[in-house]
């Protein structure tokens, strides 16, 4: 079940020491890119106009309102995505892994949904409301996927009956989006549509500060699990022989996973490949060690989600491309590249 | 340092309890046909499956009483070969579990004449070379994570070391394993499925069938022509190089 992917063979490895420098260098990148997307939209707003308090009150109302939740929001999801990415590719020792995987981003997707077509111009059809749907479409895949897993016991047969569970969940839940789309009326198709494909347009302060919350909380069960997550790779017998409490570990990232992903998807849509390639791009680069590598994906998933997210609101502007639309654009071919070069001998 | 109390596996796999006491500096092997219980026997050894009859306690400690990190210092596992998700380097995967002096990395390769491979990926070795690799994982951690106070050298389970080992490297794993045992007070069990091999290095053998440990002792008590002949179906003849020599079981044409 351990699928490999590109030329192992001639990965050159970063040497351990340089780790705080990787990360720094990633830091300065993502405030460089920050700068730049608070600076540049339909609107361009001067940095330094703003310190010096010389910007119009439209540039501030502006910078204030609307550009910085986003970038925020951007930082938030961007991290998540990526870190979940990472620590679920080392949970199950696969590189193909993430948390589209598991089912809960679609399950988390499927309750969003639902919430749309339900309760779209009611009093309930507020973001909390489709911010909570999407947490609970998370949990409850969570609760379903670790009481099949839980059933079956044996330490191997389990993850595979976890990414068989996330298979079937996907299924059901992409059946699901279906009838819902078959039902709703035109004004909520458009609705999801649009969220369907992944924007970062919602980012008002209200969510973006409970997003900002939860997902540190999140990133840093995570991080706390970066070390138990390299033993995992020894397999589960000799990993708990070697200090590893698996099932805590397990129930940590998945439980960290869902909370941050739920929320994601309930708040931007689905915006894809990113927790799939950011991980799998800086393990060749630095290796497959998640001590390193799990904060700089994080980083690295902030730092391009920014980048896609400007570019989205600029490219096109004033209309804006669904964020999701363009890093799927980019992602998917990069994906295809990295099949076709794999070794064969992987 | 471990004693077995009448312990055993009601559950399948199922194992009938034992009695046994293992000290340090000996070599164990368990040996037996295929689905015998080996491997289970050596999860129940390591506490990864708590034993549900009897008790089996290390240094007069329950096993499922110690902290998992705890236990991780004095007793290591090296399972038969997982697949490796990720591109770990050699001296990495050494790593993995215990934080070792950098001195201590390169005896242990050096013993199981890995040292040249220290900066290979794992992924482009070959089995045996991975499989060196992991032996000497599992013996880095028991050592760098000795405590001061201890007067052994821990618990070394491998289950199958030799299983994809040319022959060369099978006796200098097999000696490096004696070497280990005595140079640091260490108990080593080992799964072996070469009989000849338990014979020329163990000090004692289990012999299991069907979740059953049916004898043990002595290498050359237990290895007998017709026990091994009966229990493993196969026709064999006895070969001694000389009176003194360890009997070699050779298969009939």
């Amino acid at each position: 079940m351990s699928i490999s992917l590109s030329a192992h063979r001639h990965r050159t490895w970063l040497p351990a020491s340089r780790a705080p420098r990787v990360l720094m260098g990633l830091t300065i990148a993502l405030i460089i890119a920050l700068m730049w997307g608070a600076a540049s939209g339909a609107l361009g707003i001067s940095p330094w106009a703003l310190m010096s308090g010389n910007a119009s009150e439209l540039s501030v109302q502006v910078w204030w309102q609307l550009r910085l939740p986003r970038l925020l929001l951007g930082v938030a999801v961007g991290a998540m995505l990526a870190g979940s990415g990472a620590a679920m590719q080392g949970l199950f020792r696969n590189p193909l892994a993430d948390p589209t995987l598991l089912g809960l981003a679609s399950g988390a997707g499927l309750f969003v949904a639902l919430w749309i077509v339900l309760f779209q111009g009611s009093a309930m059809g507020s973001l909390y409301g489709q911010f909570a749907a999407g947490f609970l479409g998370a949990l409850s895949v969570c609760v379903i996927v670790f009481g099949l897993a839980k059933r079956q016991g044996g330490s191997s047969a389990a993850v595979m009956t976890l990414l068989l569970a996330g298979l079937a969940i996907n299924t059901l839940a992409g059946a699901g989006g279906g009838v819902l789309a078959f039902i709703a009326n035109d004004e909520q198709l458009r609705q999801l549509s649009l969220w369907g494909m992944g924007t970062l347009t919602n980012a008002l302060w209200r969510t973006t500060a409970i997003a900002l919350v939860l997902i540190s909380i999140a990133l840093w069960m995570l991080l706390r699990s970066a070390s138990e997550l390299d033993l995992l790779q020894l397999g589960e017998s000799t990993a708990h022989a070697a200090g590893l409490d698996a099932s805590r570990l397990k129930r940590r990232v998945v439980v960290a996973t869902s909370l941050g992903v739920g929320l994601c998807v309930a708040l931007t849509g689905v915006i894809g490949f990113l927790g799939l390639l950011v991980p799998h791009c800086l393990r060749l680069w630095l290796g497959p060690s998640h001590r390193l590598l799990l904060p700089a994906s994080m980083l690295g998933g902030a730092l391009l989600l920014v980048v896609a997210d400007t570019l989205a609101r600029t490219l096109g502007a004033p209309a804006e491309i669904p964020v999701g639309l363009l890093t799927s654009l980019l992602g998917g071919p990069y994906f295809l590249y990295l099949l076709m070069r794999r070794s064969p001998s992987c | 340092m471990l004693t077995l109390h009448k312990a055993g596996l009601s559950t399948t796999p199922s194992l009938v309890p034992i009695d046994d006491t293992l000290r340090p500096g000996e070599l164990l092997a368990i040996v037996g046909p295929n689905g015998a219980g080996k491997s289970t026997l050596l999860s129940m050894l390591s506490g990864y499956r708590s034993c549900e009859e009897g008790e089996v306690r290390l240094d007069g400690r329950l096993l499922q009483e110690w902290e998992i990190d705890a236990l991780a210092s004095r007793r290591a596992l090296v399972a038969q070969q997982e697949p490796l998700g990720f591109d770990w380097r050699v001296e990495e995967l050494v790593c993995l579990g215990c934080n070792p002096e950098k001195a201590l990395i390169a005896e242990l390769l050096d013993d199981l004449d890995l040292i040249h491979l220290a900066k290979r990926s794992a992924l482009t070795l070959s089995g045996g070379e991975r499989q060196r690799v992991m032996v000497a994982r599992g013996a880095c951690q028991i050592l760098s994570r000795r405590s001061a106070t201890a007067k052994d050298g821990g618990l070394l389970l491998l289950d199958e070391p030799t299983s994809a080992l040319d022959i060369g490297q099978q006796q200098r794993l097999m000696r490096q394993l004696r070497v280990w045992a005595e140079q640091h007070q260490m108990a080593i069990v080992c799964v072996l499925h070469d009989l000849n091999l338990a014979s020329i290095y163990a000090d004692r053998v289990w012999l299991l069938n069907k979740g059953q440990r049916i004898s043990h002792g002595l290498p050359n008590q237990v290895l007998s022509l017709d026990t091994i002949a009966d229990i493993y179906a196969a026709e064999l003849q006895l070969i001694r190089a000389s009176p003194a020599a360890a009997p070699f079981l050779a298969l009939r044409p």
